[in-house]
């Protein structure tokens, strides 16, 4: 009687079966990662409207993050300057530049300049700066090397994966709390053991249930 | 009285035990759930939308959404974005001022709450004084001003007010009359004699739907002057209410409760406690909180109070009056009489004799003559002169509608309130009006007055405005604003100094300038600010007097047959319809929301063979009125209740059409009650949204109490606990014996049920307002509710009220059934809940034994008019639908003073943390802290003998925790009532 199958059919079952599996894994391995914030969001750089660098005035110039963010150390929000603080230097320096027109018009006018928000948590998500820098946790470990960008990126994944990660092991961000702006900062030798004073001291015990930052 | 393991029962359908009771207990979770209002979706076409949503939902969540930051170009010196900002300011509500102190993010008013420095307010609220911001951001209000209903601004109107102004000014203000609403402010008096000097024949009338009037009369009737009384109800041992709901709906209710509770509170079984006797025609916050508690209709009030002080006279405390006046009824409640008349006697210079504002003149003036007779006056009651008030009078506006009859009247300028509404009928306002030439309204909506007015101004609200306000007892303090005018509204004060002086002032330079002469000269500026900055200013009002009694001639029917009472609403006088929490907040009594109906009393239900929701009509002389009966256990049963302020036709879209208009029963004569009422059933029904039987909880021991001397004999409380084998966990128990660990403690003794708690939750936590027809579904948000348990005799019922928020229990059943962890516990004791995680599957709901998880059927929020979105705190999560949430101990507050002590190298101090429903609570019967610190204040109430744990048997481990109810029956009537109730119920 004439086969109705050639041999090589009989490897069907057997392909789709490792396929199947494969393919499974290439797709999980896909989402996995590309429909992660480490894919997503790590390196979003939007223009913003002002040609604004923070190499030049916190890198080059040096200026203290908190010149601009002034809520930083006592409250939720680090806020974004408003246009009187550019205005406080920007009356004397460059005053004619092209690219402070925005700033310049928008402190004649009264209009506010919009900015384009990167680093941006859920709303139902509550970050307190204020609480991370009194335990002494640097501008640096959340915002990347600021002081080497002409436009701030978005450095870190900010998902709540990436926090719990560091809530659950804290040490190696933390560091004194004059030091929190230091965009040079280095982990002395004797790291581990300051930290353990400092916790100890400061009752530093990020929280890892639900209520640390959902209302 | 000796307590039993009596049925303690909670509604008449629960009583009963009808199938439509079955039916309630069953929608709780209702069937059919994919139903949008007004809109039929099939199966089909729900699944192909759903379909094409999530398809899209894949794609958008590719694309990062772009948000904007935009700071300010300047920043205000006082904000620090995200750091709230709190000002004291004043509520004036009629002829009573409140302090609150208003909680403004980025300088949106957010949150109110009492001030503790001001009198009147004592740092707690009440239902009206917190639902007013939501008032603030109503998108009802009126925009612009009206000129024959075209749009046109506020310079119009004052050119041609000063075109008047000159006219009126030559002829003295002859045909110039002023409707206003009444008021005790320095300012607005001090505008108003400017008027009259300026305007010498101009007629100016203060008038109210619901005032005072009747107690200021009375007042004046007993002693020749018109006082301003003050009681003090921390000083009263024992209190006759005569129709008197001084805890809820009567003027004060905020102080009188923060006094009455404070005499109240038990801490240890060797405290003493007041009593409190109510005669009042249908039940009330007050009459749910009294000791004995007679039924008398309002129209019989007054022979019963002649009565007993027939006795108090015959028993050696002798009353001017009582031998004066004629028929006392001496069959009314001879025992009750009889009782209290010895505990009055023996308690003199420590009682109180209040009586209520829908009382005639005669009854408040026995009560005045009884409280001087008892010598009470200078203790618990204090007068106090009132030179500076301007009173509600209905005789004057009498009078003005008289002169607007004859033609008297060229231009009619009505200054606040809605006349056209509230008049009585008689009258017929709105075809007076027509008759006017010029008629000006001053209002925050287009309502019914503006309707039939020439112009209508728009009016600010009270946070949007200067003013100031002096409380009763005289304490002045300045309305400050907290944001600019939402709208094109101006103050009263602006417009009382236009009409006075022809030209615009600004309200701040006037509320200023009356403060000069108060404050003087030397150093104003400074005693101004901190005026401001305490909600209160430098100086006291009136010093007390001691009135000698001078008897006049007291007029005193008694009413006969069937009477029909107006009670204040929620609304006050219909005044915040348009206000969502209030009219989504169940009446404390009956538990309905959104709309009123006729209270009557189950006997008299049963003679007009009447059930819940029959749609009946009142007829007086004519006048008729349809509107839905509700059988209401503890109503006279001669009485019929309607409540004032439903069925406003030009409230806006929340309260328009929501309840029926009482008003269109009330005549002159018969301002809070009229007699020879003829009741009719009508054929159909009409459906009420009423909470009450929604998680009903079957009698189990949920509200216990037992009387002062029992408990004093033993802590023992009724119903007994359920008996059960020792608890035993299924699970591996947590410790919880590190850090803060959170717990409330509740004082069912101190808790009146006035509601404060439900709207102060609601306005912190973002909670939606959801509508009648959700309500009558069993979907009310509310993440706290107050629980109405009745007991005794269905005719004579005792009341329970019960606070019930999430208990936030150790061993909580909701967690166990989550198959996402949406809900879980965090180190600190909180029951938590991840509103992302949540899928709705609502099994939680579903095993909470105490009914307190809220679903979001729908996207309320979303639906929001952007305006009323600057209402909400943004501490706290906007929850979308399909998700489900509850109480959560107030967690934004907790992690904040978390942070802040953190921040300044301490711990969260006992106290530093108070919830909302904390915050507003005026009998303080909440308090909330960490029960790991054997101090805290909460961790001493949960060493109290009266405390137990809701539902304990259940081994939920709750951290709220109550405090059993005391009852302080006078021993005389026990064993009377005692009788009554074992012979009514078995």
């Amino acid at each position: 009687m004439a086969q109705f199958f050639p041999k090589w059919t009989n490897y069907i079952p057997t392909v789709t079966a490792i396929g199947g599996v494969l393919g499974l894994i290439a797709v999980i391995g896909f989402v996995w990662y590309y429909f992660s914030p480490e894919y997503t969001d790590v390196g979003y750089r939007p223009v913003q409207p002002v040609e604004y660098s923070h190499k030049v005035h916190a890198g080059d110039l040096g200026t203290d993050c908190r010149y601009c963010h002034t809520g930083v150390e006592r409250q939720a929000h680090a806020n974004v300057p408003p246009t009187r603080t550019c205005m406080n230097c920007h009356t004397m320096v460059k005053t004619d530049s092209e690219k402070l027109a925005l700033v310049r018009n928008s402190y004649a006018s009264g209009q506010p300049i919009e900015w384009i928000r990167v680093h941006n948590l859920p709303d139902f998500a509550y970050f307190d700066h204020s609480a991370h820098i009194n335990a002494g946790v640097g501008c640096i470990s959340c915002h990347g090397d600021v002081n080497r960008m002409e436009v701030v990126m978005l450095s870190e994944p900010l998902s709540m994966g990436w926090c719990l990660e560091c809530h659950r092991n804290p040490d190696e961000n933390l560091r004194p709390v004059a030091e929190v702006t230091n965009m040079r900062w280095e982990n002395p030798a004797d790291h581990a053991r300051r930290v353990a004073g400092w916790i100890e001291e400061k009752q530093i015990q990020p929280p890892i249930a639900c209520s640390g930052c959902h209302r | 009285m000796e307590l039993k393991d009596k049925e303690y029962w909670r509604s008449l359908e629960q009583l009963a035990g009808t199938d439509e009771f079955r039916h309630y207990l069953e929608r709780e979770f209702p069937k059919g759930t994919v139903e949008l209002a007004g809109n039929s979706w099939s199966r089909r076409s729900f699944l192909t939308t759903m379909g094409a949503s999530l398809a899209l939902a894949g794609l958008t969540s590719c694309r990062r959404p772009v948000e904007k930051i935009v700071p300010y170009v300047t920043r205000p010196e006082e904000i620090d974005p995200g750091v709230p900002n709190y000002y004291a300011t004043t509520m004036p509500l009629g002829l009573s001022a409140y302090g609150v102190i208003v909680t403004t993010h980025e300088g949106r008013p957010t949150f109110i709450q009492g001030n503790p420095l001001h009198p009147s307010s004592k740092g707690a609220v009440s239902p009206i004084v917190q639902a007013s911001l939501l008032d603030l951001y109503d998108p009802d209000r009126s925009r612009s001003v009206l000129h024959h209903g075209k749009e046109t601004a506020w310079d119009d109107f004052v050119a041609w007010w000063k075109e008047q102004y000159d006219r009126y000014k030559q002829s003295g203000g002859e045909g110039l009359a002023v409707l206003s609403e009444s008021f005790n402010s320095p300012t607005l008096s001090r505008l108003k004699r400017r008027f009259h000097e300026t305007f010498p024949k101009a007629q100016w009338v203060a008038w109210e739907p619901v005032s005072d009037e009747n107690i200021y009369k009375g007042i004046e009737l007993a002693t020749g002057r018109v006082l301003q009384p003050v009681y003090d109800f921390s000083r009263a041992q024992v209190i006759l209410a005569l129709d008197c709901d001084f805890l809820g709906t009567e003027s004060e209710a905020i102080a009188n409760t923060v006094g009455f509770t404070e005499a109240r509170r038990v801490r240890s079984r060797s405290d003493a406690m007041n009593r409190l006797y109510v005669v009042e025609p249908s039940m009330t916050v007050t009459g749910m909180m009294a000791d004995h508690r007679v039924a008398v209709d309002r129209g019989r009030v007054g022979s019963l109070l002649l009565a007993l002080a027939r006795v108090v006279t015959a028993r050696g405390v002798p009353i001017e009056f009582a031998r004066g006046v004629n028929r006392p009824n001496t069959e009314l409640a001879s025992d009750f009489v009889q009782v209290l008349s010895g505990d009055l006697g023996m308690h003199r210079g420590e009682c109180l004799v209040v009586a209520g504002r829908a009382q005639p003149p005669a009854v408040h003036a026995m009560a005045c003559a009884m409280n001087a007779a008892l010598g009470n006056v200078g203790r618990a009651v204090t007068y106090h002169d009132i030179a500076s008030l301007v009173l509600s009078s209905d005789t004057d506006l009498a009078a003005l509608a008289a002169n607007v009859e004859k033609n008297a009247v060229q231009t009619l300028i009505i200054a606040g309130g809605n006349p056209v509404f509230s008049a009585p009928r008689d009258m017929s306002l709105s075809t007076l009006l027509e008759a006017v030439n010029d008629t000006v309204h001053l209002s925050s909506h287009v309502d019914e007055t503006s309707l039939s007015c020439s112009w209508h101004l728009p009016r600010a609200h009270y946070l949007e405005s200067w003013g100031d306000a002096q409380s009763w007892n005289g304490a002045n303090s300045v309305v400050q604003p907290v944001i600019t005018p939402l709208m094109e509204g101006r103050g009263d004060v602006e417009l009382y100094a236009l009409l006075a002086g022809g030209e615009e002032v600004s309200a701040h330079d006037a509320v200023r300038e009356t403060a000069q002469p108060l404050l003087g000269r030397a150093g104003f500026e400074s005693k101004w600010r901190a005026g401001l900055h305490d909600g209160i200013m430098p100086g006291s009002g009136p010093a007390a007097v001691v009135p000698g009694l001078s008897m006049g001639e007291l007029d005193l029917a008694d009413a006969d047959g069937l009477i029909l009472s107006f009670d204040c609403s929620k609304h006050f006088d219909g005044r915040f319809a348009n206000n969502g929490w209030l009219q989504e907040l169940p009446d404390p009594v009956t538990k309905l929301a959104w709309g009123n109906a006729a209270l009557i009393s189950p006997k008299l239900a049963e003679e007009y063979d009447l059930e819940n929701e029959d749609m009946v009509e009142l007829d007086i002389d004519g006048r008729t009125l349809e509107i839905p009966a509700w059988i209401s256990p503890g109503q006279a049963d001669s009485s019929i209740s309607v409540a004032l302020g439903y069925g406003r036709a030009a409230a806006g879209r929340v309260g328009n059409g929501v309840g029926f208009n009482a008003y269109k029963l009330r005549t002159s004569d018969n301002m809070w009650f009229a007699t020879g009422v003829k009741l009719r059933k009508l054929g159909p029904k009409y459906s009420l949204a009423c909470t009450q039987d929604h998680g009903s909880m079957e009698g189990r021991p949920i509200v216990r109490e037992n009387t002062l001397a029992g408990y004093k004999e033993k802590a023992e409380f009724y119903p007994r606990e359920i008996e059960h084998p020792p608890p035993v966990s299924l699970w591996d128990e947590h410790k919880y014996d590190k850090g803060y660990q959170w717990g409330m403690a509740i004082d069912l003794n101190a808790c009146t049920g006035c509601n404060a708690c439900v709207v102060a939750c609601q306005a912190e936590n973002n909670i939606p307002i959801v509508g009648k027809e959700q309500v009558c579904n069993g979907r009310e948000m509310h993440w706290m509710r107050i629980d109405r348990y009745y007991a005794g005799d269905i005719h004579d019922p005792r009341v329970l009220v019960q606070p019930m928020n999430c208990q936030h229990c150790e061993m909580a059943p909701c967690e166990q059934v989550c198959p996402v962890a949406a809900t879980s516990h965090d180190p600190e004791g909180l029951n938590v809940m991840v509103y992302n995680r949540c899928i709705g599957t609502r099994y939680c709901s579903n095993n909470c034994p105490y009914k307190v998880r809220r679903f979001n059927f729908f996207n309320y929020m979303n639906e929001l008019p952007e305006l009323i979105k600057m209402a909400q705190n943004p501490e706290v999560t906007v929850r979308f639908r399909g998700v489900m949430e509850k109480c959560t101990y107030c967690i934004q507050r907790i992690s904040l003073a978390k942070i802040k002590a953190k921040n300044e190298g301490r711990t969260v101090t006992d106290g530093e943390i108070r919830t909302a429903c904390q915050a507003a609570c005026p009998a303080q019967a909440i308090v909330f802290g960490n029960i790991g610190d054997a101090n805290s204040r909460v961790s001493q109430l949960r060493q109290n003998d009266r405390r137990y744990r809701v539902l304990e048997e259940l081994n939920t481990r709750p951290r709220t925790i109550y405090l059993a109810k005391l009852r302080n029956p006078n021993p005389a009537l026990v064993k009377d009532t005692d009788a009554k109730a074992e012979g009514g119920h078995g």
